[in-house]
């Protein structure tokens, strides 16, 4: 009898563990407490065989002197005043918007 | 050379008289004909070559005139001359050699005084001068504008 009630009693502990275990693995993740990813490295910087992604880096905009981007505006210009001109002289939506070959008109 | 916008409607012989008021201005290749602020005393007819009004802008740091608008033969031009407060807003240059006729005010007020059917020819030959440039003016500015807004939504 001692020794029956015993093997219960084991079995009883073992059931309630089993159970706080199995309760622990499925229990639903917290909505907000994600978990917090440290980066293995902070932005911008480099460590070695690890490259910056391309799309982070922001291309330094093209240089243009000076005299050459004036004359890029006086052809932009002189285009812009035939379409205007055009449009005056036959006003429609489709004059007002017709693209001209200017560089500057991207 | 077509009938310069100055003198449409009238007969040959009034646009003759007209023309005559006109004094001959050479200009050379990169010459000036006004500034920006000068006084506004003479208008201006082209005869032959272009006239490149030009405005100052900021370019790479520093002040260049760039072209914003350019007028030939026929085309009058420094009609700031007729509308207080009489002061150029742009530059006027021949980027070749050119000449025009310069009327000045005093001279085409006494004679529009005194030829009040030319005088009322004149005015509405320059409010369609001032009209056209006004249209044009404003469909370039549209025309930027939609560009600014597909470029900033782009």
């Amino acid at each position: 009898m001692e020794i029956f009630l015993m093997v219960l009693a084991l079995s009883l502990a073992g059931v309630l563990v089993s159970g706080v275990l199995f309760a622990a693995a499925n229990r639903d993740v917290q909505p907000g407490a994600s978990p917090v990813l440290v980066p293995a490295a902070a932005a911008g910087e480099e460590r070695f065989f690890m490259m910056r992604p391309a799309a982070r880096r922001v291309a330094p905009a093209p240089y243009v002197p000076s005299d050459v981007l004036a004359l890029q505006i006086e052809r932009h210009v002189r285009l812009e005043q035939a379409a205007a001109e055009r449009f005056h002289e036959f006003p429609s939506v489709e004059a007002l918007h017709m693209p001209t070959l200017s560089p500057l008109a991207g | 050379m077509a009938i310069p916008d100055l003198v449409q409607g009238l007969s040959a012989a009034d646009a003759a008289a007209v023309l005559a008021l006109g004094r001959a201005v050479e200009l050379p290749a990169g010459g000036v004909l006004f500034r920006l602020g000068d006084p506004a005393e003479a208008v201006y007819l082209i005869q032959h070559g272009r006239i490149s009004l030009t405005l100052p802008m900021q370019l790479a740091g520093r002040e260049q005139d760039v072209v914003a608008e350019e007028y030939g033969p026929g085309h009058t031009l420094g009609w700031s001359a007729l509308i207080p407060p009489h002061r150029f807003t742009l530059t006027a240059t021949a980027p070749v050699a050119t000449t025009v006729l310069a009327f000045r005010r005093a001279a085409l007020i006494e004679f529009c005084a005194a030829n009040p059917h030319v005088g009322y020819a004149l005015a509405l030959n320059i409010a369609a001068v001032v009209g056209q440039r006004l249209q044009v003016f404003q469909a370039m500015w549209l025309r930027e504008m939609q560009r600014a807004v597909n470029n900033a939504h782009a």
